[in-house]
Formats: structure tokens, C-alpha cells, sequence
């Protein structure tokens, strides 16, 4: 019920309406510019947002989470090159498909998936947010430290080629974050007695360094790839490329199945897109009647992805919302956003602030519908414009925008170096295959986690065995251990697979 | 029959091996500097320690199998990248010094060089136009308070000051 209302109180704020629909429309291009993701866009335009209200600066950057994910999907379809990590799958039979000359036909479809897949996650995400924040009351330290074990674990073992690289870039994230002061004994720690460092490394720099500078860094290193758009100029290509009913209904089943698992896979904290879309490719491919024609230009293959894809949106802020443990990178920092406004997210987030959140969810909801229509029938066009965007151009202004942007977070020319400390970085972690969603997620989550492991010993009278004996603590760490243990299996089975076909 | 000739470069998985534990040490050392809690107590230690003692663990792992992976010699790095680098480092230290107008007017057509810009009409328009609009929008408009240069700083006389 409470939905309706926050429906209602956004779509008679036209200011409101105005950032959400320049939201969807930046995070469409921008997630459809190759090496441009959402994070990068969120990052950058962060600073400016400390100066809106709450629920627009939510909104503001939750929307273009939203459209940015979906953005992606222009650039694998139209330039064989995936915007985002999680468009990847869509190149498979997206691309083909541009190259038959139905580009916008696969666009189309892409862009209904998305809707679709993205309104099952938001709806699903405000239906059982509530109950989620219920239980997550309920929940004692030792839980809650269980829970951040099991999400360092799995963020660092489960995304990324390398389980020691992503564990390594998790324990870097941690380390980075203990720079400062204790906040519980006011120690000083890793500052080596520098003033500035006993303020902490701050998120923002942080965040414009790994996401933004970082790849600049990369785009300047894959300088001279062009890119280029598969023409489709002909004179029935309008004919070619209209979506009928009957072509999209086989995508339906698809795009049911894989909304409910990019959900599912939406709520597990550091999961991401790329792995729900791929494993949403994998089951349709294995359930389909012409799974030979996947790959090669099938609509299901697009349908089936795209919509895992968005289903993992909303899902994801229910971590975040609940235990303000962030499911994804744009996740983490919508921390940073919420701490800059004074609201301190977890379960209490339903008590004290219930009618933001929905307002927010009702803004996620209009996005949806926002960056929709201007997909269905602009989506072409958008990626004609990408091709406009001189690339020469674009990444030194985004250079000298992440320095301004930096400084901007808290007046601090230290934050400068840190952003350019973190960019240098982030382009070693992306070259060396590093995990730098896990290092910046595990630096979110690193203050929290202390904090319960702190207050765990603090209760207990059996020092570290009190995460034994509580079950649910239990549990979690068992998950933790668990994932990181099927992981290796899977990729040194992998492994072995390579070795015997080179053989 | 075949022979394998080991290769004489360090993998690409000893040399970040090596460099993983070689952070883990130094943070090793620098969280036992940590003062313990006024009670005696590690408390404000335990997490660094743990951290560090994760990422030593996870680096002789990448050691070891750096070890027994025959390929991955590490990767050359493109000589722009550097430049690039020390364009930021630069950038950050002009404004400490000059302010922010004049180093970005310096460093905004250097960053259009290093991305193959060479046409001087862009050169020039970027050198005026970028400080200007960053200017104008984060300084002016956001009301964001603009980093003063130590030496001299334009804006002192724009200001009239």
C-alpha cells in the first residue's frame, strides 16, 4: 500500500520526475559507452548530488544503476563490445543479430527483457524488503559478523578469474580500510604519522580512483580500438527490424526464468549481474528447443539475459537496506550516499526513514518505465550518438572531471591524491586481474564487520567460540567456507578441462 | 620426445606473489605497532592482523601457483600509462601550488596530448574552456570552496584581491 502512496507523492514532483528521467538517460548512454559502466557515471557525478536533497540524490544515482545496466546491452548488440561486464552474454546472440541487420530488433527485445526483468527484482525487492529488515533485527553481532564473513568470502572468491586475486584484493579493501582511527579505542592505525591519514581513507576518492581515473587509465592503454556500428541503412531495414508478437513470445518462458534467477542471485551480496546473466544464458540455452541457434542470433539468448541482467537491480539493495552490508559496487556507493545525508542505513533504515525508501522504490519504478520507452524506440539512436562521442576527446574531460570531482567530496586536496593513489590502482587491479569490486565492497563493509567482531567478544565468555555455538552465525560462516570451497573445485576442474584439451 | 625449457622470467603469479606478501609483512609490522586498548587488550590489532595475515596466506598461494603456471611473463606496461601518471601526480601538486584555474589551463590540453590531440585550435580551447566550465560549475554553482594555490593563484586577481 505504502508503494502507491510513494508512487503517487514522486509522480507529482516534477523536479523529482526531472532527475529520474536525466537519470535513466545518462545511465543509458553512459552504460552504453564501451568502458563506461554505471559505477564509473555514479562515482563521478556523486559529489554533485551532496548538494540535492536525499531522495533525489537516491534516486538520482539508483535510477542510473538501473538504466546503465541496461545501457550495456546497446554496445553488445551494436559494437560486438559489451558496455558493462554483465552485457557480455548479450554480444553472443545480440551481435549475430546486428549483423543479419536486426540490431534494433534485438534492441527491442533487449529492452522488454530488461523492463521485465527489472520490474520482477523491484517488486520482489518491496515485497520482501520489509520482512528481510524483520528478521535482520532480530539478528545479535555474532550473526552480523557472520554474515560480513560470508559476503568477504564470497565477494572475493566467486566474481573474477583468480579465487587467491580476489581474495587478496578483499583483504586489501579491509586493510585500506583500517587507515585512521579506531573508533572504538582511538588508536591511531597505519598512519605512520601523517595528519591527514588519521582522518581515514575516504570512500569517494576512493571510488572516483578505481572506477573513473582507473579507467582512463585502461581506455588510454586500448587507445586506436575503434568503435564501430553495424550498419542497417537499407531500405527494409525498418520492416526487418519490427517486433511482433509471435517472435516474442518464445522469450516470455525465458524471461520469466531468468528474472527470478538474476533475483535470486540479486539478493546474495557481491554476486553481481555478470554471474546472473551468464547463469540465466546457461539454463535457458539448456531448456531451449532450438538451443542450437543460441549463439548464432536467437532472441530467447537476448531475452533470457537481458532480463537476469536488471532482475539483479533490485534484489541487490536488499543486503544493503537491511544489514547496510551493499550487494553491489553501485551498492557501495549508495553508502557513501546515505552516511553524507545523515541516514544510517540497516534495519532501523525501516523505522526511521520507511517513507524515503519507498519513495525511492517508487523512483526505481518510474526509472523502469523512464528508461523503457526511451530504449524501445531510442535505443538506435543512442548508440549512432556513442559513435559521435570522440573517444580522444571524452576521456581526458573525464580525466580532469575526476580530479574536481574528488576534491569536490570534502574540500581536501589529500582526497586528490587518494583518487589518483586509487585510479593507478584500479587500472593495475583490471590489467593483473584483480577483483576491484571486491577491494572496494570489503572496504564498505570493513568498519561494520570489526564493529559486530568487536562487540562478539565483548558478549562472549568463550572468546571466538561464540560464532560457533550461535546456529545462524554458524550457518553463515559454514556458507562462507562452503562457496569459497566450490569455487576452487569449479575452477580447477576448469582447469584440468584446458590442460586435457591442449594436450 | 619433447622437452620443456623453463622459462628464465618470473611468472606473472610469483611476481605478484612476491609483491602480496611483501604488503603483508609491512602491514604485519606496522599492525603490531599498534598500541594495545588502554585495558590491555588487541582489540584496536585483531582486524588489521587479520587482514594482513589474509592477504600473506592468499600471496604464497599465488606464489605457489605462480610457481607451477609456466606462462603469464609479466606484461609490458604502454609508456603513455606513465606519462599519464605523472600528469595526475603533477596536476595535484600545480593546484597546491598555482590554484586551480592555471593548472587546469596547463594540464587540460597536456591530457588531450597524451590521448593524441594535436590539433592546437582544441589545445588552446581546451586550456581556456575547461578551467573555466569546471569553474563556473563546481565552484560557482555548487558553491564548492575552490583549492587556493600557496605560491599565487589567479583568482586572487580576478577577485580583485
Amino acid at each position: 500500500m505504502e508503494i502507491f502512496v510513494a508512487l503517487g507523492a514522486v509522480a507529482t514532483d516534477p523536479i523529482l520526475m526531472l532527475w529520474v528521467f536525466a537519470a535513466a538517460i545518462i545511465g543509458m548512454v553512459v552504460g552504453a559507452i564501451p568502458g563506461l559502466t554505471a559505477s564509473a557515471a555514479i562515482a563521478m557525478l556523486l559529489p554533485l548530488t551532496f548538494y540535492m536533497e536525499p531522495l533525489v540524490a537516491l534516486a538520482f544515482l539508483y535510477v542510473i544503476g538501473k538504466s546503465g545496466r541496461y545501457g550495456g546491452s546497446i554496445a553488445a548488440i551494436l559494437f560486438n563490445t559489451p558496455g558493462t561486464a554483465a552485457s557480455a552474454a548479450t554480444q553472443l546472440d545480440g551481435y549475430p543479430l546486428a549483423q543479419q541487420g536486426k540490431a534494433s530488433k534485438a534492441m527491442k527485445v533487449a529492452t522488454l527483457s530488461s523492463v521485465i526483468g527489472d520490474y520482477t527484482g523491484e517488486i520482489l525487492l518491496i515485497v520482501g524488503v520489509g520482512f528481510i529488515a524483520a528478521i535482520a533485527l532480530r539478528l545479535g553481532p555474532p550473526e552480523l559478523f557472520a554474515i560480513y564473513f560470508a559476503a568477504f568470502v564470497v565477494i572475493g572468491s566467486v566474481i573474477g578469474k583468480s579465487i587467491t586475486r580476489g581474495l587478496a584484493s578483499a583483504a586489501l579493501g579491509v586493510l585500506i580500510n583500517m587507515i585512521g582511527i579506531d573508533p572504538i579505542s582511538s588508536e591511531e592505525r597505519f598512519t605512520f604519522g601523517s595528519f591527514d591519514l588519521t582522518n581515514g581513507i575516504s570512500l569517494v576518492p576512493l571510488m572516483i580512483g578505481i572506477f573513473v581515473l582507473g579507467e582512463v587509465f585502461s581506455q588510454l592503454e586500448a587507445r586506436g580500438n575503434k568503435v564501430e556500428i553495424v550498419d542497417e541503412s537499407d531500405a527494409d531495414a525498418k520492416a526487418r527490424n519490427r517486433l511482433t508478437w509471435p517472435e516474442f513470445r518464445p522469450c516470455v518462458p525465458h524471461v520469466i526464468r531468468s528474472s527470478f534467477i538474476g533475483s535470486f542471485i540479486g539478493v546474495l551480496p557481491g554476486m553481481g549481474s555478470s554471474i546472473a546473466a551468464f547463469v540465466a544464458y546457461g539454463e535457458g540455452k539448456r531448456r531451449a528447443k532450438d538451443a542450437d541457434q543460441w549463439g548464432t542470433g536467437a532472441l530467447e539468448g537476448v531475452a533470457a539475459q537481458e532480463a537476469a541482467n536488471n532482475a539483479v537491480s533490485g534484489p541487490s539493495m536488499a543486503p544493503l537496506l537491511t544489514l547496510g552490508i551493499p550487494g553491489s559496487t553501485i551498492g557501495a556507493i549508495l553508502v557513501g550516499v546515505f552516511l553524507i545525508h545523515g541516514i544510517q542505513i540497516g534495519p532501523t533504515l525501516f523505522i526511521t526513514s520507511r517513507e524515503l525508501v519507498f519513495n525511492l522504490f517508487a523512483c526505481g519504478l518510474i526509472g523502469i518505465a523512464m528508461y523503457g520507452l526511451v530504449g524501445y524506440f531510442g535505443a538506435s539512436f543512442v548508440g549512432r550518438f556513442i559513435t559521435k562521442i570522440p573517444t580522444d576527446i571524452l576521456y581526458p574531460i573525464v580525466f580532469l572531471t575526476s580530479f574536481v570531482a574528488a576534491y569536490a567530496s570534502r574540500g581536501n586536496l589529500f582526497d586528490v591524491y587518494v583518487m589518483v593513489a586509487a585510479g593507478f590502482a584500479g587500472w593495475l587491479m583490471k590489467k593483473y586481474d584483480f577483483n576491484a569490486a571486491a577491494f572496494v565492497i570489503s572496504f564498505v563493509l570493513a568498519g561494520g564487520a570489526e564493529e559486530t567482531f568487536r562487540q562478539s567478544l565483548l558478549l562472549s565468555d568463550a572468546g571466538l567460540l561464540i560464532f560457533v555455538t550461535r546456529p545462524v552465525a554458524l550457518a553463515f560462516l559454514v556458507i562462507g567456507i562452503a562457496a569459497l570451497f566450490f569455487r576452487a573445485r569449479s575452477l580447477s576442474a576448469a582447469a584440468k578441462e584446458a590442460s586435457l584439451k591442449d594436450a | 620426445m619433447n622437452t620443456v625449457t623453463p622459462s628464465r622470467r618470473l611468472g606473472q603469479g610469483v611476481v605478484i606473489g612476491a609483491v602480496l606478501i611483501v604488503i603483508s609483512i609491512a602491514a604485519l609490522v606496522a599492525s603490531f605497532q599498534i598500541d594495545k586498548d588502554p585495558g590491555g587488550g588487541w582489540g584496536a590489532r585483531i582486524f588489521p592482523l587479520a587482514g594482513s595475515g589474509a592477504l600473506s596466506i592468499v600471496g604464497l598461494l599465488e606464489l605457489r601457483s605462480g610457481q607451477i603456471a609456466s606462462v603469464n611473463a609479466p606484461t609490458k606496461v604502454n609508456p603513455s600509462i606513465w606519462a599519464l601518471l605523472i600528469l595526475a601526480l603533477g596536476y595535484v601538486w600545480l593546484i597546491s601550488k598555482i590554484g586551480y584555474l592555471l593548472s587546469t589551463g596547463l594540464v587540460a590540453p597536456l591530457a588531450l596530448w597524451v590521448f593524441g590531440i594535436r590539433r592546437p585550435i582544441a589545445l588552446l580551447l581546451a586550456a581556456l574552456l575547461c578551467p573555466a566550465i569546471y569553474h563556473l560549475v563546481f565552484f560557482e554553482l555548487l558553491g564548492v570552496f575552490p583549492p587556493y594555490g600557496k605560491w599565487f593563484d589567479l583568482l586572487d586577481i580576478l577577485q580583485g584581491y
